[in-house]
């Protein structure tokens, strides 16, 4: 891979095929794509054209059958599942459909986990989980547990859980999709704001219509392949 | 680690009455196993008791020999020596002497050969049962120099009861001859062992020396220590210091040796219903955590994600374990020692069995020892965290996007 910083995904001729009961799926055949830092992007497309299985593959949570995968510089087939699961630690955030909060943690402890696990120290991590509980208008709510509070905040929960250790990309599963109109767009505002004061990348997996017309670029899959890959000019 | 801790022991109180249940079971096993060490050790006291206390005392001296042969001619070497030691002896409680010999027992109606034994009536009171189990009678309370004491099988068999004669014949020592005296029944007692009931007959030392001609020698030193502990010791140098000049001393454990065997098979059953228990405990403790991990899936799919290794996933789900255990003990402690505590005040009523030739003559009392706090729950403990290892391990492999199905 040529070394670019501005680069922060890269595949190349990525292909992911798997046996389900007997029959061999071709879930992905054969994605070139880059993506650069600070880009709010969506990928999108119908139900089994391959969205999931692309972003588990450059997120390292899944191994592709062929092609290569670099994040920033790293090329990931040729890191162990250790440095692995550092690498999303530290340089990746998720966001998940359903929340997807350790309901017996409360809004601070969900926050800092990734922190923890980071070796950040208790006054710094309270400090971060502080600031951004304000930024996402969350203030004084970090002892409520994920039960006690809506599907909306418990969103914006993940989204600080998500970016509080400031990682390069933000990956997002349908983000939007537990929510109600107001709140999505709320959400998608909040992010996009986001995106534009810290620089971080996001990359959505989406039907939703909302995130395709916030999207910087819509890249549309259809049977495991790049469709389409549209970019739009700067908001 | 210490927010792992927290962690699992919040996971571990998300579902309480599955917890509870798996924790009551866990913890039924554990103070199953306190309960029945208790049992054992109380068995095994009162056993040993029942053992040494009957007749044959807590160590034995006697002439080399004598117990495989039992020639009346073996006397203990160097008597006064051996009985002027041991009145110096701290750990010795009491002692007396008794003659040894087979004999034949006659009455008008029947014959029947027997042990007979020459004893000292006052110093046995505090080494044998004889006096506690007088059916009828009494205990060599009179003056009188033939005095016999026999049991109820044997005045069954020769159909006597107090006060009747029977003539004793016995073998001298040095000349071979033998020798008849009678004796009047004085004492019946029941010991509830058969060998005891019908095989014995009791008669004064002196008046058995002299039907011996033996003077005032005797076959066999029975002794009483101040802690039965200290009989148990196989190399007690007691033992080798009296065992010199032709004699030997020797422990209750060499002249029961079946009742020790016995004692041994009691701790094999106890290991053999440890490890039934355990396989219990293992199955209540893999269930439990596998379905915690398969109802959790899909959130050990996002901690692996969001950058936990697998081995926090495995360090998570041993602590899982770990936090199961300590409240399967804590209640296991609780049932055990509740339920010991009260058998131990109320007993368990085991009179008139008798085992590997033993009589229980006392109630049966658990006993609470340390060692039931200590090796039990720290066995738990630590056999919950080898068990987890397997869901850990499982939970530590997890495919992420597998877990993640259904959503990223």
């Amino acid at each position: 891979m040529e070394n670019n910083s501005r680069k922060i995904i890269v595949t190349e001729n990525v292909k992911k095929y798997y046996k389900e009961e007997g029959i061999t799926v071709k879930a992905v055949r054969g994605i070139d794509l880059t993506i650069e830092a600070g880009e709010f992007s969506a990928v999108v497309g119908p139900s089994g054209s391959g969205k999931t299985t692309f972003l588990n593959i450059i997120s390292g949570l899944d191994t592709p059958t062929d092609g290569k995968v670099w994040l920033e510089d790293k090329l990931l087939s040729e890191m162990s599942g250790k440095d692995l699961s550092d690498l999303r630690r530290d340089r990746i955030g998720f966001i998940f459909q359903a929340y997807n909060l350790i309901p017996v943690l409360s809004v601070e402890e969900n926050i800092e986990y990734v922190m923890l696990l980071q070796g950040v120290s208790k006054q710094e991590r309270h400090r971060k989980v502080l600031e951004i509980l304000e930024e996402i208008g969350m203030e004084g709510m970090e002892k409520r547990t994920p039960p006690k509070i809506s599907g909306g905040q418990q969103q914006r929960v993940a989204i600080a859980r998500a970016m509080v250790s400031q990682p390069k990309l933000i990956l997002a599963d349908e983000p939007t999709a537990n929510l109600d109109q107001n709140t999505g767009a709320e959400l998608l505002d909040m992010m996009r704001e986001l995106n534009r004061k810290t620089g971080m990348t996001f990359l959505f997996s989406t039907h939703d219509r909302m995130v395709m017309d916030r999207a910087d670029r819509v890249i549309t899959l259809r049977d495991g392949k790049v469709e389409k890959d549209e970019r739009k000019g700067q908001n | 680690m210490w927010f792992d801790m927290k962690l699992a022991w919040r996971n571990i109180l998300r579902n309480k009455r599955r917890t509870l249940i798996a924790g009551i079971a866990i913890g039924v096993g554990l103070g199953a196993m306190i309960f029945t060490d208790a049992l054992m050790i109380g068995m095994k006291d009162n056993m040993i008791e029942s053992a040494t206390k009957s007749f044959l005392g807590e160590g034995q001296i006697h002439r080399q020999g004598f117990r495989l042969t039992q020639e009346v001619e073996k006397t203990i070497n160097n008597l006064d020596e051996i009985v002027s030691n041991l009145e110096k002896e701290k750990a010795v409680d009491r002692y007396a002497l008794r003659t040894v010999t087979f004999g034949m027992i006659t009455s008008p109606a029947n014959v029947s050969s027997v042990m007979v034994y020459g004893i000292q009536p006052r110093a046995e009171v505090y080494l044998s049962q004889i006096d506690d189990v007088i059916e009828s009678g009494n205990y060599f309370e009179g003056e009188e120099e033939r005095e016999i004491v026999i049991g109820s099988g044997l005045a069954e068999l020769l159909e006597v009861g107090l006060g009747d004669r029977t003539v004793i014949t016995v073998t001298q020592a040095q000349s071979g001859d033998l020798v008849q005296e009678m004796f009047r029944v004085s004492g019946i007692y029941h010991f509830n062992v058969k060998e005891m009931d019908t095989g014995m007959a009791f008669v004064r030392l002196s008046k058995a020396q002299q039907m011996l001609g033996i003077g005032k020698e005797g076959h066999e030193i029975v002794l009483k220590f101040q802690e039965i502990r200290f009989a148990t010791k196989k190399n007690n140098p007691f033992w080798s210091k009296y065992s010199g000049d032709q004699n030997e001393a020797v422990s209750w454990t060499v002249l029961l040796p079946q009742l020790e065997a016995i004692l041994g098979i009691f701790w094999i059953s106890l290991l053999v219903m440890g490890i039934i228990l355990f396989g219990i405990v293992a199955f209540g403790i893999v269930n439990t955590l596998f379905m915690s991990l398969y109802e959790r899936m899909f959130e050990f799919g996002v901690i692996r994600a969001i950058g936990t290794r697998p081995s926090g996933v495995r360090r998570l789900i041993l602590l899982e374990a770990g936090a199961l255990s300590v409240l399967s003990i804590t209640l296991g402690v609780l049932l055990g020692t509740v339920v010991t505590l009260i058998f131990a005040n109320v007993g368990i009523d085991y009179r008139g069995i008798e085992i590997a030739g033993t009589s229980i003559h006392e109630m049966l009392y658990p006993v609470i020892h340390i060692q039931q706090y200590v090796i039990y729950p720290v066995a738990v403990f630590f056999f919950t965290l080898f068990i987890g290892l397997y869901p850990a391990t499982v939970a530590s492999k997890i495919q992420i996007s597998r877990a993640l199905r259904k959503s990223l």
